[in-house]
Parts: C-alpha cells; sequence; structure tokens
C-alpha cells in the first residue's frame, strides 16, 4: 500500500493509503469537537452532528441525500470531544460524483432556520437514548468533574440550549473552527492525485479562533438513579496522546484488565477482575475494567466498576495500589504488552478502524506513524514506566462520577 | 397643424416611448401606480404577499417565514378582516403606499418552487 501525505498552502493537510480496494473511503478531519465550545455556544457540535445532511450553497439536502443514494454511496458524521469526522464510502469508480457532496456539507452548509427547527426531535431522541445508557452517563460526568473548562464539554446539547441553538450560533461555531489549517483531509482506496484535486476545493476564508488548553481539576459528581447496579468511575489525569507516558498508561490498563477476551470466560488474566471477585460475594453482578483516554493536552486513566457492593471500588483501588508498590510480574507486562499491540494492529483490520487512525493522526501530529513504529514503542515500555503510571494513580488528586444506587457508594476523599 | 395630425404626432411620441425606454420608466410606473391603487387592498392595510392565493407551495413558504414578519402579516390580515367585517377602509395616511409594498414571500415562494420541481426532475428519472 502506498502512503502519501501533502499539506497544501493554506494548511490542509491532504493524506491518502492506496489498498487498491474497490470501496474508496474519504473522511475529512476538523479540529471541531466539542471542546471547542464555548459557554454561549454549549450543545453546537451535537446540532452540527445531526445537520450534515442539510441544505449546502451547492446542494439542496434532497439532492445530498439522493444524489449518494443513486450511487449507493454513504455519508455520515461522528463527532468526539476534539474531533468533528465527516466520512463518505461509496464504489472507486463514483468518486469523483460524490466529492462535491463533501465538500459542500464541509465548507458551505446553508444553515436554514427552518431545516434546523426540523432537527429538533432528533436532538431529544439523542438525548434520551444517552439519558438511558449508565456508561454514557458517567462518563459524560467524569469529564465534567474532571475538566474546568473545553474537555468538561458535553458531546450532547445540554437540556437548556436545546431549541436555543440557533443560525447565528452555527454560522460563528463554522467560522472559527472550519478552517483549512484545522482541517485534514483522508483518503482510503483513492489515488493521491484524485485526493489532491479535491483538496485544492476546500478553499476557506475563515480565519478561526483560539482554543483553550484543558485545564485538570479533580472533582466529584453523583448521579442518583434509582435501579440495582451502581456505576462509578475513578480516574485521575493521565497523559497526552502520543507520548511515551500515554503508552504505559495503555499498558498499565492492559495488566489491570479491559474485559474478558473469552466470551463468557472468567477473566483470569484481569486483576481488576481476580482481585474484586475476592471481595464480594457477587460474582454476576460485578465488572471492573480499566478505562483510559488521551486527548491532544490531556488524558484520563481509571477504573470502571459495575457493582452491587460498596466493598468493590476499595478492592479495586487495593489492585492499582499493588501495581504501584511495584508488585508486577515480567509475565504480566509482556502479557498486558501483546495485549496492547493486538488490539492495536486489529483496530486497523477495518477500514473505520485505519480511516480514524490515519485522520487523527494526521491532524493532531501531520505525520502517520505506521504500525511497526507504534508496536515498537508499546514494546518499548519498562516495567518501571507501568510502576510510575500506578503511583500516578494512586498519589494524584482523583475524579469520580457515580451513577445508579448510591446510599453505601464512598465519596472519592473516603477511598 | 390639423387635429389628426397632432394626434398622430401623439401617437408616435408615445410609440417611440414605449419601444425606447426601459421597463422602470416613468410611463410604466405610473401605470402600476394605478393599478395598485385600484386593485384597493391597500385601503385596509395589506401588502401584495397578504393576498396570494394560499397553495400547498404557499403555505410552505409561509411557515419558513421568520418570526416578526410572520407576525406582521398576521397583524395586518386580522387587521383586513376587522376593518372587512365592519364594512370601513382605513383613514387615506395609513393606506399602504405603493413604495411601501415589500413582497417579502417572494424569495421563500421561489425557494420552495425550485425544490419541488427538483424533486419532480428526480421522479421523471
Amino acid at each position: 500500500s502506498m502512503k502519501s501525505k501533502t499539506r497544501l498552502g493554506d494548511g490542509l493537510l491532504v493524506a491518502s493509503l492506496e489498498n487498491y480496494s474497490p470501496v474508496s473511503k474519504i473522511g475529512v478531519f476538523v479540529k471541531a469537537g466539542s471542546r471547542y465550545e464555548t459557554a454561549e455556544n454549549l450543545g453546537v457540535t451535537h446540532i452540527l452532528r445531526l445537520a450534515s445532511n442539510l441544505t449546502t450553497k451547492g446542494a439542496s439536502a434532497f439532492r445530498i441525500c439522493h444524489g449518494l443514494e443513486a450511487v449507493g454511496a454513504s455519508l455520515s458524521v461522528t463527532s468526539s470531544r476534539e474531533h468533528m469526522v465527516y466520512s463518505l464510502d461509496c464504489l472507486r469508480d463514483d468518486f469523483d460524483g460524490v466529492t462535491e457532496y463533501l465538500i459542500n456539507v464541509t465548507t458551505a452548509p446553508d444553515f436554514r432556520p427552518w431545516e434546523l427547527s426540523d432537527l429538533l426531535p432528533r436532538v431529544k431522541i439523542d438525548k434520551a437514548v444517552a439519558d438511558q445508557s449508565p456508561q454514557i452517563g458517567v462518563l459524560e460526568k467524569l469529564h465534567e468533574a474532571a475538566y474546568k473548562n473545553a474537555l468538561s464539554n458535553s458531546l450532547y446539547c445540554p437540556d437548556h440550549m436545546v431549541g436555543k441553538i440557533s443560525v447565528d450560533h452555527l454560522q460563528q461555531f463554522f467560522a472559527n473552527n472550519y478552517t483549512s489549517a484545522r482541517m485534514a483531509l483522508v483518503g482510503l482506496g483513492v489515488s493521491h492525485a484524485a485526493l489532491m484535486k479535491v483538496g485544492e476545493q476546500f478553499f476557506s476564508t475563515h480565519t478561526g479562533a483560539a482554543a483553550p488548553g484543558a485545564v485538570y481539576r479533580g472533582g466529584e459528581l453523583r448521579v442518583q438513579s434509582g435501579g440495582g447496579l451502581v456505576h462509578a468511575l475513578l480516574a485521575c489525569e493521565g497523559a497526552a496522546a502520543g507520548s511515551a507516558e500515554a503508552n504505559a498508561f495503555s499498558v498499565l490498563q492492559r495488566v489491570l484488565g479491559v474485559g474478558p477476551h473469552v466470551k463468557r470466560g472468567s477473566n483470569i488474566t484481569s486483576k481488576l477482575s481476580q482481585g474484586i471477585t475476592k471481595a464480594t460475594a457477587q460474582p454476576f453482578d460485578v465488572s471492573a475494567t480499566a478505562f483510559s483516554a488521551t486527548y491532544s493536552d490531556s488524558g484520563l486513566f481509571g477504573v470502571y466498576i459495575i457493582s452491587q457492593a460498596d466493598s468493590v471500588i476499595n478492592a479495586a483501588m487495593a489492585q492499582v495500589i499493588a501495581v504501584a508498590e511495584g508488585r508486577l510480574t515480567a509475565d504480566d507486562l509482556t502479557r498486558a504488552k501483546t495485549q496492547l499491540m493486538a488490539d492495536y494492529l486489529m483496530s486497523l483490520e477495518s477500514s473505520e478502524g485505519l480511516l480514524e487512525e490515519l485522520g487523527v493522526q494526521v491532524l493532531s501530529s501531520g505525520t502517520y506513524s505506521s504500525p511497526q513504529t507504534v508496536t515498537q514503542s508499546i514494546d518499548s515500555v519498562t516495567s518501571s514506566d507501568v510502576v510510575k503510571a500506578a503511583k500516578k494513580f494512586v498519589e494524584s488528586k482523583k475524579t469520580m462520577s457515580c451513577y445508579g444506587h448510591l446510599a453505601n457508594t464512598p465519596f472519592v476523599d473516603e477511598l | 397643424m390639423g387635429k389628426t395630425a397632432d394626434l398622430i404626432v401623439v401617437q408616435k411620441m408615445t410609440i417611440d416611448t414605449l419601444h425606447k425606454e426601459a421597463a422602470t420608466s416613468r410611463l410604466l410606473v405610473g401605470f402600476r401606480k394605478w393599478y395598485y391603487n385600484a386593485c384597493g387592498f391597500n385601503k385596509i392595510g395589506l401588502m401584495r404577499d397578504d393576498t396570494i392565493n394560499e397553495d400547498s407551495d404557499v403555505k410552505e413558504a409561509i411557515r419558513r417565514l421568520p418570526e416578526q414578519v410572520y407576525n406582521d402579516r398576521m397583524f395586518r390580515v386580522k387587521r383586513a378582516l376587522d376593518l372587512s367585517m365592519k364594512q370601513q377602509i382605513l383613514p387615506k395616511d395609513q393606506w399602504t403606499k405603493y413604495e411601501e409594498d415589500v413582497h417579502y414571500l417572494e424569495p421563500y415562494l421561489e425557494e420552495v418552487v425550485r425544490e419541488r420541481k427538483e424533486k419532480e426532475e428526480w421522479a421523471k428519472k
């Protein structure tokens, strides 16, 4: 496979990987995640995420939808706290016809007031579905409690802003964030020359605005929601993406356990899992996995526990403290490193995973590290790195978010 | 010069004017103003777009109006209905003037019709 990367004059990064597949996959990655929302326009990324099929200056909503369907292509939008990703799949031969829709959606949306008010039911459905899921709830609350700004913004529109995001909010957010310098155009199964031609049509006159760095504060948020279980997420500030420390945290995560690798297995290799099953007599309602999230300037690392008993959280903490005190065998370390490398390489097997990895790397660092480089850097993590990471978790100011029946759940300062 | 000659001169002048001047010529504008006042809806405070027959395209265009424009339209219609019931008209200084009549619905209506035509083109294929 051939990899090529160029930076155009206006700052747009164009990268392609020719894998000779009959299907082309093009992604536009924009630094326009929820961290770039301000206090006045909270929720604007949620609306933008839903607004990708609306009328643009070059094509009406009807034409985008029918034009893509006519050739069997699909356009989807995902957004994270840092990035907004527009990805277009089509057959290789139809590539030239469908790129105009992608260009229109990412550079020239019209934001018509009546189309936006028609989006309101979809926002409400999104929020209702998210409310039903304690996993999403506990993750959003963790970020809200952990950071003072930027990364504390939720991926979903807050209640007080539903229906209040106006055309002006959208246009301003668009002008500040959808600039060529903050975008990367990534293609799989396309020739680099064809992708460059598409990239040249991404001229943008917007200037963009500076974004604040995320400030970690370490807090606690608890949501009483009844139910039989408690979902608790306990984290500390981790490392930024791409740093050596981040690799150490990822290996530590695998040492502690991320969930069973064998379906319906007993998860013997997970230290957390083994530790908590000894602590409680309710083996079926209990689960503990290590949690790790990395962003461009910060990260979170911790444990995610689902349980009924209050002793489980302390048991999980005890396992991490054990690693911090150096009780980490060489076998554990090799196993964890191998699992991490296998997970990483397996994620690159699918075209979605590969496109995402390519895009996020190109956008954050301007280059793409080959899988060999990444696996080498994972392999270079030593036992002392992992112990240091565990010590950092034990000693630093922690954040906790809990969801469920919280009568017996300890507070973060009681752990 | 006799009366016939005068008439011929006047006739020739009118025809020349009509041919030479643009649509916004003083003659045509004058005619339009006269016609606008003769229609009579300005006497009960309405604008041209308030009186348009509401078919499905127009209904969709009205749905898309910004809030203030829609509220103004509703006010004018209510006032006109009230006057019509009382068999009255507004005092002359409150009649809508030709220059003040804004065709506010036209851009929205054009867009609705364009979208409908686009859908019909697709359906034909």
